[in-house]
């Protein structure tokens, strides 16, 4: 229990200084507040002329489709994440040297800071878009389970946060892992379902998605909010999903370790 | 003008060495761009492999659209995006005087000195994606070419409007690494038929934020189907790239230098 409360308020202190640092930058985040409804509005005068006369293209309704995209946009907000980035430029650098001396343990320290980092963007970015999609846009954005959907934005924010560090992790072996960030930053703004659903993908693809981590962080809570989900023709139900996505999170957050590990055996301290 | 065609020359030369230099990151880079220069024909692709279109326009002429595009947005990178990061570092750390004791232009000589080699991958990729689409399209005649060409060039020139407009705005918003995001999400609406689009959202692309040039209007003058809007919308791209070049000239006036 002792051990638990220290985490809390390690977790706690890290965030609320993170979360204070970037408030100074809050304009940064708030470009979103435009942005995002701009795509949102791409996409909506996209699928109104895609969808025409039909009622429902790969399962999904024009009402769905909307949904499906404004849900994504948001979620996107608060899984947003740079631990990638901000490990690469430590190994870089030989600033990680001071994560050694410290008690405690790097990972945990990123999440901390992604936590006060997306605490930040639900303030000004989720909700005024929220807003923004709802009485502006008439979208219907209140899930259809809320409960399943805050469980799986959860596991959402943490997939990304373990896959971006492990993409960062990179970077004690190749030091400049710009090059991987880049090129996993483009498949997953592919295979995530950000661009399009993945449902409208080759059957052969949408199978493959099961085994990669791209569908469940943004993908997977994106069907939830919609209360339904399928994917390569398999209709699941809501806590199947997030239970699988559970699954996923966990193999990833024990990939991450075993990497972790590994990684701080080639660690030099010298920079690079 | 000859002084600054030597100092373009120059930098194209030594933006080539560089990236013979440093080859493999030059490839790995060049490939990164064009990937995410393709995901919207990606898009389009799905969409129409899905059994779906845009009402009056085939996979091909959609993918037209993108494809003029994807090369306007390869040369502007080229050209001018460079100066859009350059502007936003040096007012950050207060050193663009360092660029102004200099004996030339501030503005030309950050576009020539930012010349960016990689995104030359996207022009090939778009040129590739260019002669796709046009193999499965009727050949159009030398009068449609000559139109393509004009409205593309004005499509760059919009860019330069565009690129200049975000260097602009780092001056006041300084440090800002967002800001082209803001543009760049509204050049999104040029990637598609207009015709989708609401009366008003054509004609703010159209006249006022011209980025319809920037894709539909020269791959609908090859595909014929011009409209009058076209070439009412010529003076406002000339225009657009106009105010981009004086805001950047006024506010390099303005410029304090106390970084940020």
């Amino acid at each position: 229990m002792k051990k638990v409360l220290h985490y809390y308020n390690v977790a706690k202190e890290v965030a609320l200084v993170t979360y204070k640092e970037w408030s100074a930058y809050r304009t940064h985040s708030m470009i979103s507040i435009i942005v995002g409804p701009v795509y949102f509005l791409v996409q909506y005068f996209i699928w109104t002329a895609v969808y025409g006369g039909k009622e429902t293209l790969n399962g999904m309704e024009l009402q769905q489709m909307l949904r499906y995209f404004g849900a994504s946009a948001l979620i996107g907000y608060l899984t947003m994440d740079f631990a990638d980035w901000n490990l690469q430029m430590l190994v870089r650098t030989g600033k990680f040297v001071t994560f050694q001396l410290r008690p405690v343990h790097h990972r945990f320290f990123a999440l901390s800071q992604k936590l006060g980092h997306r605490v930040l963007g639900l303030l000004v970015e989720f909700i005024p878009c929220f807003f923004i999609f709802h009485f502006i846009f008439h979208i219907n954005m209140v899930p259809e389970y809320i409960g399943w959907t805050v469980l799986s934005v959860l596991l959402a924010f943490f997939m990304n946060f373990y896959v971006n560090y492990c993409i960062g992790l990179t970077a004690f072996w190749l030091v400049q892992s710009s090059g991987i960030r880049s090129v996993f930053q483009a498949l997953a703004s592919v295979f995530s379902g950000g661009l399009i659903p993945l449902v409208f993908f080759p059957k052969y693809m949408q199978k493959l998605l099961f085994f990669l981590p791209f569908q469940y962080i943004l993908y997977v809570p994106s069907r939830v909010f919609s209360g339904s989900y399928s994917l390569a023709g398999i209709s699941m139900k809501i806590w199947q999903i997030v239970l699988l996505q559970g699954v996923a999170v966990v193999i990833t957050m024990l990939l991450s370790e075993i990497l972790y590990r590994k990684s701080l055996k080639k660690f030099t301290a010298a920079g690079g | 003008m000859k002084k600054y065609i030597i100092l373009y020359r120059e930098s194209i030369r030594i933006a080539f060495a560089a990236a013979s230099t440093y080859r493999a990151d030059f490839i790995l880079q060049s490939v990164i761009i064009i990937l995410s220069n393709i995901l919207f024909p990606l898009m389009t692709w799905l969409i129409y492999g899905a059994g779906a279109s845009f009402e009056g326009w085939t996979l091909y002429q959609v993918l037209l659209i993108q494809s003029v595009f994807t090369m306007s947005m390869g040369v502007s990178s080229m050209l001018f995006t460079g100066i859009v990061w350059s502007t936003m570092e040096h007012v950050r750390e207060g050193t663009l005087e360092i660029i102004l004791i200099k004996p030339v232009d501030c503005m030309g000589y950050l576009l020539a000195a930012t010349f960016s080699i990689e995104n030359i991958g996207v022009v090939f990729g778009g040129a590739v994606l260019f002669g796709v689409a046009l193999f499965h399209l009727p050949v159009p005649n030398l009068f449609l070419w000559f139109q393509f060409l004009f409205l593309f060039l004005l499509g760059v020139l919009v860019m330069l409007g565009i690129n200049l407009l975000m260097a602009a705005t780092s001056f006041k918003w300084v440090a800002n690494s967002r800001i082209p995001e803001l543009y760049q999400s509204v050049l999104r609406f040029g990637n598609y038929p207009q015709k989708i689009f609401s009366k008003s959202i054509q004609a703010i692309t159209s006249f006022l934020i011209p980025v319809a040039m920037v894709g539909f209007f020269p791959a609908a003058a090859l595909l014929q189907k011009t409209d009058s809007k076209m070439y009412i919308a010529v003076l406002p791209c000339i225009l657009f790239a106009w105010v981009g070049i004086a805001l950047y000239k006024y506010m390099i006036r303005q410029y304090e230098g106390v970084g940020g």
